[in-house]
């Protein structure tokens, strides 16, 4: 079976504001994700996990860009890709969720409105028909879907805004999903659910799933695969039950053991693990990110 | 929502009782007798018992808080008084004046838009490139050209040199063209520059990088996605220099002999035609009141969140 | 070297104020290099082209146009220096005030402040000038009246945020009186927005005195006020446009040099805006 993605060592620079230094924010990553497969990509803060997501999506800010490698979807060249060609696929073919809900649908204009924007963006529907689609969809992820329909952003909860986007990235049965940290900003129950909703609907589309996570036996019980990224590379990149069994990285081995999870209590909450948490909600950018914050004003 | 109305009809109240105070005060300190020019003009060898006549009709001989409660008295049933010069109602000269300064103004205001906005975009689209320094050098001139030497180069230029465009009169199309752009172009420049601003600060919006990742077009995402938060501060800060736009269209219709509220507010200075000099004062009060309360209006339409200020669960 | 690296760092700053300082040059010496007495009418002269006796040639009175705009600069420049002072000697003691001592007076001022200064300026020029009397003592007069709250707002809005801050309660703990405190330690920091805000004023104020000496409400003729040099030359620009480009050209270049310099030194003094 072919792959959706392949990733083979692929190098993503940061270039510096002046001169010609370039600083190497990943390196010689490669990874293979196939058809209704999930895997996890998993590291710290700043490890390059975000990037890697970005590089996929070919959605890097302007101050990165790839220096080597191959990137494939569906065994195209995505480096070579047209501008056109990329918008025309995001969306229909590669769906999205980011780590941060206030962010994930423009606060201005109505649910409804930007979900059937997106599939009369990608497909030649009637309003009527796209709105149907819509509806069904916002039930598919257990939402009032009248309601949300009619909602602006900023009237749902995080929880709520994250299963719309979710339907949003569903909606149209790509081929792959990307979810960067969908759940980081939530509480951890709500993020439990968004996470077994995903893998709900990954079943139902079939689409394989690139989850980033910054914990790792908190996407362990989901992902088939896991690759662990540290300082930009993977270290290790198994299948699940390998890394569970015996994983041989020690920095694997590190974040096998780093914390209790609320998985593994039957309690139903871990005030540990909260406080990780929302702390990682805080420095929770990666360096790169603030990097790509701050561009725009130069 | 409602707050900000009552707030702004409340300062509606308060600046027309300030105008209407100081414009009368400025009357009463006002060199030269109005009794003994309302007389002149009417060119007849007054007697003193005539004179007092006037005095008393006009109720100048009475205190002077009495004269204004009359007055304002009057001002709220819309008597605005007459005028020395015509002897007609003022409110009437007025009222006949508004549709010529409103078309001006919308002829501005259009102008404005046609260059603010897609320079705005591309600026924003682009920064650091071309668009981006070309819309600075014109903000920089844009804020530096004196309005009345504009419109004169635009004489110079389009009806004189070319005889392309009418430089006086109203009616067409083509009588609109050389106002609007004196107004318009001057403003523009400044406008781009903030909706470039707003923009940018839109754009590095994660709702943005969301919006790309659905495959949405970038024309649409930079419209319909970006411009709405963008358009904010520009909105705010044309609400704050409505009297800026107001002292333009003054400038304009003297340039272009418009039959406008500015052009009859400086005949009346020359005339010393007090009444028409106040009442235009009162009704220019009004308009930047009744524009910013437009603008309070027009944040609810931009951003719902403060419509919904007290609304449903967050 | 530190010139040459300043001007590196921002050409149009460095741009603008070299224009300035050609402008004040004009204005300080002006009566020793004009060619002609900008005031005396020769009917025999009258709109005749540019040449060596008359640079620029002379206007519908046969006066010298280049004498005149370089007595323009003179006027211009003065009034607005004027103008500005003023504003700033009655705006910042308000301001001061106003933040020091809090309370009633406070209150009183800025409820002054806030009402009035929702009025347009120019509704203010217009009035006064409608009443009583169109001519340029009355203009600056209602410029001042209404420019002076702006400095008194952001003097007070800085005084309150400094104020409460350790330093200066600490001075005022240590028994240093209202005006030590007020000169030591609340002027310093009120000078660079000021400055700023001066800059920028600067520019509009030039430019609404010279919008309203052309509407012939501000300076009266034969006073060589650009924009009344415009009002006066607006009859003959069709055969002779230099009437109308120089004084035109002349108050561009003035209040573009403001405007450069004024955002040189918000670049420079006003971080927070970055």
């Amino acid at each position: 079976m072919r792959p959706i993605v392949e990733v083979e060592a692929l190098c993503v620079q940061a270039l510096a504001k002046r001169g010609k230094d370039r600083i190497p924010l990943i390196q010689d990553v490669s990874f293979q994700i196939h058809p209704g497969e999930m895997l996890a990509l998993v590291g710290e803060s700043g490890s390059g996990k975000s990037v890697t997501a970005g590089a996929v999506l070919g959605l890097l800010p302007n101050a990165l860009h790839i220096g080597s490698g191959s990137l494939r979807f569906q065994g195209e060249d995505v480096l070579a890709w047209t501008e056109k060609k990329r918008r025309g696929l995001l969306g229909s073919q590669i769906g999205c969720v980011f780590q941060d809900y206030q962010g994930s649908f423009t606060p201005f204009r109505k649910i409804g409105k930007q979900l059937t924007e997106m599939i009369r963006t990608h497909h030649s529907l009637s309003k009527a028909t796209a709105k149907d689609l819509a509806l069904e969809w916002l039930d598919q992820v257990a939402l009032p879907a009248e309601r949300v329909y009619d909602s602006y952003p900023f009237q749902l909860s995080g929880g709520q805004r994250q299963r719309t986007a979710l339907a949003a990235a569903m909606m149209l049965r790509p081929a792959l999903v990307v979810a960067d940290e969908p759940t980081t900003a939530l509480d951890v129950l709500t993020g439990e659910r968004v996470l077994d909703l995903l893998a709900e609907l990954q079943m139902q589309v079939g689409c394989a799933v690139l989850l980033i996570s910054h914990d790792l036996r908190h996407v362990m019980k989901r992902a088939d695969t896991v690759a662990v990224m540290k300082d930009g590379r993977i270290v290790e990149c198994e299948a699940t039950e390998m890394i569970r069994r015996r994983a041989s990285h020690p920095y694997t081995q590190t974040l096998l053991h780093a914390r209790p999870l609320l998985t593994d209590l039957d309690a139903g909450l871990d005030w540990e693990n909260e406080e990780v948490v929302s702390s990682e909600r805080h420095e929770g950018v990666d360096g790169v990110e603030s990097l790509a914050d701050r561009e725009p004003a130069v | 929502m409602l707050r900000l109305i009552t707030a702004r009809l409340q300062q509606l109240v308060f600046v027309l009782f300030l105008l209407s105070a100081f414009t009368f005060l400025l009357m009463k300190l006002a060199p030269g007798d109005p009794v003994l020019t309302l007389l002149k003009i009417d060119q007849i060898a007054a007697t003193q018992a005539e004179e007092a006549a006037l005095r008393s009709q006009l109720g100048f001989d009475r205190p002077i808080h009495e004269q204004y409660a009359s007055w304002i008295w009057g001002v709220l049933h819309l008597d605005l008084g007459d005028s020395y010069l015509a002897k007609r109602p003022v409110l009437e000269m007025l009222l006949e004046r508004v549709p010529g300064t409103f078309q001006l103004a919308l002829g501005g205001i259009a102008v404005m838009m046609a260059i603010a906005v897609p320079l705005g975009l591309l600026a924003a689209k682009y920064p650091g490139r071309l668009p981006d320094h070309l819309s600075r050098l014109l903000a920089l001139i844009g804020s530096s050209v004196p309005s009345f030497w504009m419109g004169l180069l635009l004489i110079y230029a389009f009806s004189y040199k070319l005889n392309w465009l009418p430089t006086m009169g109203t009616g067409s199309f083509r009588h609109m063209i050389l106002p609007s752009l004196t107004l318009g172009l001057a403003i523009a420049a400044v406008y781009a520059r903030l909706l470039r601003a707003g923009l940018l600060d839109s754009l590095s919006q994660e709702y943005i990088r969301a919006a790309r990742a659905r495959g949405i077009a970038e024309w649409r995402v930079l419209t319909l996605h970006a411009l709405r938060a963008a358009l904010l501060p520009v909105v705010t800060v044309f609400g704050m220099s409505v009297g800026h736009l107001l002292a333009g269209t003054v400038v304009v219709e003297i340039l272009f002999s418009w039959p406008g509220l500015g052009s009859l507010a400086v005949e009346a200075i020359f005339a010393r035609d007090y009444p028409v000099i106040q009442g235009y004062v009162l009704l220019i009060g009004v308009f930047v009141v009744a524009v910013n309360l437009l603008v309070d209006l027009s944040y609810g339409w931009l951003d719902p969140r403060i419509r919904y200020e007290k609304g449903e669960a967050a | 070297m530190n010139t040459w690296h300043s001007i590196r760092q921002s050409p149009m700053t460095a741009l603008g104020i070299a224009l300035l300082t050609l402008l004040v040059f004009l204005t300080l010496f002006g009566p020793w290099i004009v060619p002609n007495d900008p005031l005396t009418v020769q009917m025999s002269e009258r709109l005749q082209p540019p040449s060596w006796q008359y640079p620029f040639g002379t206007d519908h009175l046969g006066r010298c146009l280049f004498s005149r705009l370089v007595e323009g600069a003179q006027i211009t420049l003065g009034l607005a220096a004027v103008v500005i002072v003023t504003v700033a000697v009655i705006g910042i003691p308000v301001g001061l005030l106003s933040g020091y001592v809090g309370g009633r007076l406070d209150t009183i001022l800025m409820r002054i402040v806030d009402g009035a200064g929702a009025l347009p300026e120019f509704v203010v020029a217009i009035s006064v000038a409608g009443f009583l009397g169109p001519n340029l003592t009355n203009l600056l007069l209602s410029i001042v009246a209404i420019k002076w709250m702006g400095y008194a707002r952001v003097v007070r809005s800085i005084v309150l945020s400094e104020r409460e801050k350790e330093y200066v309660l600490a001075a005022r703990v240590a028994g240093g009186s209202a005006w030590t405190v007020m000169r030591r330690h609340l002027i310093p920091q009120i000078l660079s927005p000021v400055f700023v805000l001066a800059a920028l004023d600067i520019g509009k104020i030039i430019m609404l005195i010279a919008m309203f000496s052309f509407l012939g409400l501000g300076a009266q003729p034969p006073t060589p006020e650009w924009g009344a040099m415009l009002n006066d030359g607006r009859p003959y620009f069709q055969t002779v446009p230099e009437l109308m480009i120089y004084p035109g050209m002349a108050i561009l270049l003035v209040v573009i040099s403001c405007n450069l310099i004024a955002d040189g030194l918000r670049d420079r003094l006003d971080v927070r805006s970055r």
